[in-house]
Parts: structure tokens; C-alpha cells; sequence
């Protein structure tokens, strides 16, 4: 893949990983750091791409790498006592726009109570519609395992959901 | 469909900003340089027993005997740290030389998890001095061996820099580099999870690589921790 492709390519998969980063991150400045960062790495790695792997499997792939390490890294930064706001202004990232105020606040805060592996899961079923496979070969792992994270994800949203007052029911 | 599903699909339509894709092609044509050129810039000493001393600038390495494989053993884990390409490092450091109050700082400055930073009274308090936290400043100052014991991990509890031996410059370097390394890397066909850099890691292919939380993410999804690098003891 040269150069010119993988860059219409970024173009046009750019909307759809940002809503997952979105989603998973839940800031804008966070989830444009991490599309670039993603599509920086697969850059780098275009010549290692197999076509027997769907473009956008490769691209979801490396985008969910990239969010879950940073997921990780916020767990580490939620403990420590330091002013996490000037460690992360020292640090170079994507320049963005201001955060507008979050809608829907409720259903963001019940999406936090999901485990992170089916909350990653939910994000890429719902953002991009997904099929199991897919999920499957994103995450590297059976189809089963996505059935039965999913499951868990919109029970325990369902009832997060329910215990603060919003008509989550069928 | 019930009204979680719509929920959902409502929830997650977010629209990306118009110029995203405008600013990515000019991220992908002009990409930051990576530290790894800077490798041959470090240069070390080396005992019988490990690593004494790492230097950056001029100069040239120090050693005899086995202390001339404690180098090439550091020089090859350093590259592979500065290329994004390893958390941790296995050559041994020989700490003989220092005193007893800064053996206890640095040794404590190696427990900061990778992609983790501390603040000096953090690291006071835990060393049983909480009130010594321009002590530990100067004790990770002078640190030896820096890098191989993490002192960059170490700032202020305002969160800015303070001193650093090789500059603030390279000290954002290795901070940022470490913020975008994965540390937790399972392998999609043996289900096994590993810190990076473990050997078995650095075996799995590029597609077969997925980055996980913490070892009870990747548990919960069919993963178990290698017990080689053993995540678990040494992830945060």
C-alpha cells in the first residue's frame, strides 16, 4: 500500500475511528490523539498488511490498541496525588478544539460502570455496527467471548441505567 | 432492538470535527522523529555485578570482563526501550557505590510503574520521611543510572518537571514516549498476555497483537499472564 492510498484511506475511515475513540475515551482532544496516533502506527507498518485482514479490522485493531493502553495509563494517573491537568499540558498531543458540554451525561456515566473489555466492544458494535466476527478478530478473541461480552455490557448499562431514572427498559 | 440498543446507537453517533481528516494527512506526511537515533548518545560503565553508571553526551563505555556484557546487554535493551519497543529492563545495575539514604530512594524510583509518574513527597512518604522531599529530589539527582532507574518518573507535585540530569527536554521525551507504549501485550494466537519487551513478546507478529488494560481485563476475555515476564507481579 503506498503512501497515496493509506492517505485516502485515513480519510475516509477517520469520522468512524474517531466516534470509537470517542466513545471509549470520552474527550475529543483525547480521541484525536489516539486516531493519530493509530493511524500513525498502521502508517508506519503499511508494508507488513496482509489483505487476507479487512482494511477496516486492521485499522480498528490498532485504533483499540491505542485507546485501551490509554485507558490503562488514566487508572495509574487516577491513583497517583499529582495535578494530572499540568502533567498532560507538558505533554505534546493533537491540537483540538474545546470540549462542548457533554449531552446526555447520564447514560455516559452508566457506560462507565461496563467493564472496559465490553465497553470497547459496545463502542465498536454501536459506533460502526459491527458484526461478532469482526469484533472477534479485533479484539483477538472467539466469537463466543464477544456474545457473552456484549450480553454483560448492556445488562450492567441496563441496570445502571435503570437505578438512575432512565427508561432503559424494552 | 429495545431501547438500550437505540440508546446506544444514539449515544455513539458523534460527529468528528470537519478538518480531522485534514489534520491527520499533515500529521502522516510529516511524522515526529523517534528517540532511537539518540541511543548511541548514552554510554556506560559497568562493573562485574551490573551497570554503574549511564551517561548522555559525549564520552565512551567502561568496562572488563563480564562488565562488557552487563554493556551490550544495556545497549541493546536501551534501543529497544527508546524505540517503543520495551517497559523494562533486565540488566543488572551495581548500586555499591551510593549511600544508604539514596539506595532506599532509588531503589524506590524502580517500583514506579512504567507510564507512571510520582511526585517527590509521594516518594518521601514512602520511604518512611515525609518531609524529606528536597532530600529524594537531590538523592534521584544524582542518581547513577538514570533511565535504568526511572528518576524521569519523578515531578513535581504541582505536576511540572523539576531537574533532570539529561535535561527537561529529553525528560518530556521519555515521559511522552512511555505514554504512547503499550504495556501489556497478549498474543492473539496463544492467548497469552506479556509485559513488552518480554522475549515471547517480541516474537508475536504485527497482527497478531492486542494491548490490554490490566491482566484481569485480559483474564476476563480468555488471556493468562506469561510466567516468564509475570505481568501481574510487575504491571500497575
Amino acid at each position: 500500500m503506498d503512501e497515496r492510498a493509506f492517505e485516502r484511506l485515513a480519510g475516509e475511515y477517520a469520522g468512524r475511528l474517531y466516534s470509537v475513540a470517542y466513545r471509549m475515551l470520552g474527550n475529543r482532544a483525547d480521541a484525536e490523539d489516539a486516531v493519530q496516533r493509530a493511524l500513525l502506527k498502521c502508517f508506519v507498518a503499511r508494508a507488513a498488511y496482509s489483505p487476507r485482514w479487512a482494511v477496516s479490522t486492521w485499522l480498528y485493531r490498532a485504533l483499540t490498541n491505542v485507546c485501551i493502553d490509554e485507558l490503562r495509563r488514566r487508572r495509574v494517573r487516577d491513583e497517583s496525588d499529582l495535578d494530572v491537568e499540568t502533567v498532560s499540558e507538558q505533554l505534546p498531543r493533537a491540537r483540538v478544539a474545546r470540549q462542548p458540554t457533554i449531552e446526555r451525561l447520564d447514560v455516559t456515566r452508566a457506560l462507565a460502570t461496563v467493564p472496559r473489555e465490553a465497553r470497547v466492544l459496545l463502542a465498536l458494535h454501536y459506533v460502526d455496527g459491527l458484526g461478532y466476527g469482526e469484533l472477534a478478530k479485533i479484539r483477538g478473541i472467539s466469537v463466543n467471548t464477544v456474545k457473552s461480552q456484549l450480553r454483560r455490557g448492556k445488562a450492567i448499562l441496563k441496570k445502571a441505567l435503570e437505578a438512575g431514572g432512565h427508561d432503559g427498559s424494552d | 432492538m429495545d431501547r438500550t440498543d437505540e440508546t446506544l446507537r444514539e449515544l455513539f453517533a458523534v460527529q468528528a470535527p470537519p478538518t480531522l481528516a485534514g489534520r491527520l494527512r499533515a500529521a502522516l506526511r510529516a511524522p515526529a522523529p523517534g528517540l532511537e537515533a539518540l541511543a548511541d548518545r548514552f554510554h556506560f560503565d559497568a562493573s562485574e555485578r551490573g551497570i554503574t553508571r549511564l551517561a548522555y553526551g559525549r564520552g565512551r563505555d567502561s568496562a572488563a570482563g563480564r562488565g562488557r556484557r552487563h554493556v551490550e546487554q544495556a545497549r541493546e535493551e536501551l534501543i529497544e526501550y527508546l524505540g517503543g519497543r520495551r517497559t523494562f529492563f533486565t540488566v543488572p545495575v551495581d548500586l555499591g557505590g551510593v549511600a544508604e539514604f539514596q539506595d532506599r530512594v532509588l531503589a524506590e524510583a524502580r517500583r514506579i510503574p512504567f507510564g507512571g509518574v510520582e511526585s517527590y513527597a509521594a516518594l518521601a512518604r514512602r520511604i518512611g520521611h515525609p518531609r524529606a522531599a528536597r532530600a529524594v529530589g537531590n538523592a534521584l539527582g544524582a542518581n547513577p543510572v538514570p533511565v535504568l532507574v526511572p528518576c524521569h518518573r519523578v515531578i513535581r507535585g504541582d505536576g511540572t518537571w523539576g531537574h533532570y540530569a539529561f535535561g527537561a527536554a529529553l525528560k518530556t521525551r521519555l515521559l511522552e514516549l512511555e505514554r504512547t507504549t503499550p504495556l501489556l501485550v497478549g498474543c492473539e494466537s496463544t492467548r497469552i498476555v506479556c509485559r513488552r519487551g518480554c522475549a515471547h513478546e517480541q516474537r508475536i507478529g504485527e497482527h497478531g497483537r492486542v494491548v490490554f488494560a490490566s491482566v484481569a481485563d485480559a483474564a476476563s476475555v480468555g488471556y493468562r499472564p506469561c510466567k516468564v515476564c509475570r505481568p501481574r507481579d510487575h504491571a500497575a
